[in-house]
């Protein structure tokens, strides 16, 4: 057995410990954002945080992220609302800042790829509030093991959610 | 006034069923003519009795729409088809609550998902302006007031002084509405609505234009959305497809789990068809890996393997097994040729290309004992992978249902049904008497889908001492657009549509090569082009019938014809000493090119002067920069794109800078999701002119992941404008994403010519390619 705590709460799974996480987030816990693309760490679309940084969940086995904090999309909204000392009855939305601007900036085509990138780019954001093109750039190409790769090329609306997401956090630090 | 118990509406006939008690609605279902087939017919799941209509009225004043296209990126059926209709029926966009799509024994009218605005969207266009004229007659029964002096507005018949919502109109009753439609549910285009409903003209549209928001995208990014690679299925398996080691390769004995290290794990051979099967999915892929190791195929070399396709083509294309097809045909191009004072000469060519979706493949499959078959996928054309799954089973399409979900995009893929999984799910659930997942791996999405189709040209254009073209003439050679065998069945060895021929039943699979690209420069007296096809690559030779298989993506056989007609041009300009949008310009005589370029020259920061720059060079680690264009004509729209990029000659290293599109598409459905899809598509076309490129050895695809298939990544991003530049006055509804894809590559080969003085007549613009154009 494996204890992992995933978006808050405690699970012992029952894979092996060499099982990639992506596999139980997806079939022994139901957490299904992360979503397979590649299976090699070279495409994005299973990233989720342990302990606030992006790794790939396709390749991490979950011995790995035993004793870490693992959170996918899910668990972006309550991520927000500790960091923030926010209740869903505070109102305002129940989505993470990120999220909320990639849907007002109309931002996925397909969208197969936007979990792993709003994973990428909360990380980005909790690290550097106000992040440059170039930045924001370099964090979604070189930062990690592979770029995050979008086949539809919302490459310029991903810049545009970034950048407004990035407005909406600051004004909630407020 | 009591309504009679059936009122002709334009045609479509109008019933009340039955009086309800509460609720009430009006439904438009779909009629067929006895012997028409389609969805009447006694092969089909639709019962035009039952709810699976177009339109559906409430008494509460909402609305549901069906539609058999589905949504993988487009938002199309989500905004533009809920204004459209929203539109003809004049209520607020915010009443239709309800968008069913895909699903075969839930929607109407089959057919494919593509050209959603050029002519698919007239089906519920049509739907809905019958429906409204049903209602305006409904009304004038109701209220007592004439037909001629009612009118809709925001949801309400009103007229003489009273006025009534569609919603009352139908409350307490059940209206049928049935709509004369032809063609069959499962033909490659679905049912295609018929008559000449009264459509409401472009200049009163209120709702159209208006940048709606997607509504699918709030519950997909906040994880509440069931895309198609979540869908679980009680006591269901989970498969991995051992595929053969070469397109070619025949079983000749499949390897065996070990079942102490995989429990619950099978090997099912159907054919050269291995699956392996197991309760767990990473149990699945483990014992996958574990099976190929020990599993035998037969070597097969039949591929002429990548770098030397150019010359395969070129053999091909002199074969006369397939009749060559002309293009546009003017004039006497020989003659004007033989008379040039300049010619410009050049043959192009293009590489394969990977649709390569960030997901894999998946679909499950149920065959239950009884034998019918409920399919979990994602496809674009949903009625037509039931007619392939039905044909592989030797059963009636009766027997299947169709059940698509979210998913990763196609880019035209799946436009025939399948992409590659489905048939494997269902031959695999029928082994093993349970639910099967079948996932493709990344290796097994590159090397085992389809491709677009690879392509060469030879363009010939002869200029005038004045420099202007005396005539044109293109030869485009290439493998056929699209074969739509399921390859598992082809695998399996079970009845499929047959493989791409000249004798093929169906137009659209056959290995005539037609020109797709469509002729703009009407100025030019003497035209000739023509189109030679071939049979696809290595299939013939491939002792399981596979080979190269090749499918449209995005703007397919117009992008390959597309792009040497562009360059060419541009060089052709160069000769001509003109700049290369002027050239454009005096070269075609449609006005809404000659608009387009004009506003291309202001918006993309152009600066006038003819290619080469007067700064190009070839050589040297300093960056050499350079500016490109390229037109199109493509459903209905105008597109031009230019760009800017640098070139570093020493390295070979290509930098797209900016990219400006103009586009005018006549009507503008919503401006808010064109400008994010010609954004999108533009970059996917940055992608291909400058890293894509399927690479291949004598058996198998070699380029089977994402290190080996790279594509654009966010640091390569150009700036990217997107200029829209409607025309409502031509009333047309053009579209967005698919011409953007193929407009960046002709431009950036341009400027490639212009930064450096040596052609690019290829793509991709890698550095190994670079150098060597750059050394000649």
């Amino acid at each position: 057995m494996t204890t992992l705590k995933v978006n808050g709460s405690e699970h012992a799974v029952r894979s092996s410990p060499d099982t990639p996480l992506l596999y139980v987030l997806r079939n022994e816990l139901g957490i299904m954002t992360p979503k397979f693309g590649c299976g090699m760490a070279q495409c994005g679309a299973c990233s989720v945080l342990l302990d606030g940084a992006e790794i790939r969940s396709c390749v991490t086995p979950i011995s790995l992220a035993e004793g870490k904090d693992v959170t996918t999309v899910e668990g972006l909204p309550a991520r927000w609302a500790k960091l923030h000392k926010r209740s869903k009855q505070d109102g305002g939305s129940t989505l993470h800042p990120v999220q909320e601007a990639w849907i007002e900036e109309q931002v996925p085509q397909c969208g197969i790829c936007q979990f792993g990138m709003m994973i990428k780019v909360t990380e980005l954001l909790e690290a550097n509030p106000k992040p440059t093109d170039d930045e924001i750039k370099a964090a979604l190409t070189t930062s990690g093991p592979s770029p995050h790769l979008c086949r539809c090329g919302s490459y310029a609306a991903i810049l545009d959610g970034v950048h407004h997401a990035a407005r909406l956090m600051a004004r909630g630090d407020k | 006034m009591i309504a009679p118990d059936t009122l002709s509406i334009h045609g479509a006939s109008l019933n009340r069923r039955s009086f309800l008690k509460t609720g009430g609605a009006l439904i438009v279902a779909l009629g067929v003519k006895p012997g028409e087939g389609g969805a009447a017919s006694a092969t089909s799941s639709l019962d035009a009795t039952i709810p699976t209509s177009w339109i559906e009225i409430n008494a509460d004043n909402t609305l549901l729409i069906r539609t058999g296209k589905c949504d993988f990126g487009q938002s199309s059926i989500y905004t533009a088809y809920r204004q459209i209709v929203a539109e003809e029926l004049d209520v607020p966009i915010d009443a239709i609550t309800t968008v069913i799509s895909g699903d075969t024994d839930r929607t109407p009218d089959g057919g494919g998902t593509f050209g959603l605005l050029r002519t698919n969207v007239l089906n519920l266009r049509k739907a809905a302006a019958y429906t409204r004229e049903a209602a305006l007659e409904l009304a004038a029964r109701e209220l007592d007031v004439p037909r001629a002096d009612l009118s809709v507005s925001d949801g309400k018949i009103s007229g003489g002084g009273k006025s009534i919502s569609y919603g009352a109109l139908v409350s307490g009753k059940l209206f049928q509405l049935t709509i004369p439609v032809t063609g069959a549910v499962t033909d490659f285009g679905g049912l295609r609505v018929t008559g000449d409903p009264p459509l409401k003209p472009p200049a009163k549209y209120k709702v159209v234009g208006q940048p709606i928001k997607n509504p699918s995208l709030r519950p997909k990014m906040s994880g509440e959305t069931v895309w198609v690679n979540d869908v679980k299925l009680p006591g269901m398996l989970h498969a991995r497809v051992v595929h053969p080691a070469t397109l070619g390769s025949k079983l000749l004995g499949a390897g065996t789990v070990d079942k102490q290290q995989f429990p619950t794990a099978r090997v099912v051979v159907i054919g050269n068809l291995v699956g392996v099967v197991a309760e767990h999915e990473y149990e699945a892929v483990l014992a996958a890996y574990s099976v190929a190791g020990s599993t035998k195929w037969s070597e097969w070399k039949g591929l002429p393997g990548h770098e030397k396709l150019l010359e395969h083509l070129k053999k091909s294309a002199q074969s006369s097994e397939v009749s060559a097809v002309d293009g546009a045909k003017q004039g006497d191009a020989a003659a004007a040729a033989a008379a040039a004072a300049k010619t410009h000469s050049a043959t192009y060519f293009m590489p394969y290309h990977k649709h390569a979706p960030i997901s894999p493949t998946v679909s499950l499959a149920d065959v239950k004992a009884d034998g019918s078959v409920t399919l979990h996928t994602h496809s674009q054309n949903p009625q037509f992978l039931r007619l392939a799954i039905a044909r592989m089973l030797g059963k009636p399409e009766s027997a299947v249902v169709v059940r698509t979900y979210p998913g990763s995009g196609h880019y035209g893929r799946s436009n025939g049904g399948n992409a590659g999984s489905e048939d494997e799910a269902v031959l695999l659930s029928r082994a093993v008497g349970k639910p099967v997942r079948v996932q493709w791996m990344r290796p097994d999405d590159m090397q085992w889908s389809t491709q677009s189709p690879a392509s060469m040209a030879t363009v010939r254009i002869s200029l005038d001492k004045g420099g202007r073209i005396q005539a044109y003439q293109a030869d485009h050679c290439g493998p056929p657009m699209q074969d739509d065998r399921p390859i598992g069945a082809v695998l399996a060895g079970l009845p499929t549509m047959e493989a791409p021929s000249p004798t093929h039943p169906s137009p659209l699979h056959s290995t005539t090569l037609r020109i797709a690209d469509r002729w703009v420069y009407g100025a030019i007296a003497n035209v000739a082009e023509a189109g030679h096809g071939m049979y696809q690559v290595g299939q013939r030779e491939s002792p399981i019938n596979v080979g190269l298989r090749d499918h449209s993506m995005r703007t397919p056989i117009q992008f390959q014809q597309n792009f040497p007609r562009e360059v060419a041009f541009s060089e052709a300009a160069a000769l001509a000493g003109v700049d290369p949008i002027q050239f454009r310009i005096d070269h075609t005589d449609d006005e809404r090119f000659k608009t387009l370029l004009a506003r291309l020259y202001v918006e993309s920061g152009w600066e006038k002067r003819p290619s080469p720059s007067p700064r190009a060079g070839a050589t040297g680690t300093q960056v050499v920069r350079g500016q490109g264009v390229g037109i199109m004509w493509r459903d209905n729209g105008y597109w031009a794109c230019a760009c800017q990029i640098a070139v570093t000659p020493e390295t070979g290293q290509v930098k797209v800078e900016r990219l400006t599109v103009v586009v005018d598409l006549g009507v503008v459905v919503n401006p808010l999701q064109l400008k994010r899809q010609v954004q999108a598509g533009s970059l996917m076309g940055v992608s291909q002119a400058l890293h894509e490129e399927v690479t291949f050895d004598e058996g198998a695809v070699t380029s089977d992941n994402w290190a080996a298939y790279p594509i654009l990544t966010m640091a390569e991003m150009p700036a990217v404008k997107v200029v829209i530049a409607p025309r409502p006055e031509f009333g047309i509804y053009g579209q967005g994403s698919e011409g953007a894809n193929a407009c960046a590559a002709s431009a950036i080969a341009a400027a490639f010519f212009d930064a450096t003085g040596k052609p690019a007549r290829r793509i991709p613009l890698k550095p190994d390619y670079v150098k060597a154009m750059l050394a000649t």
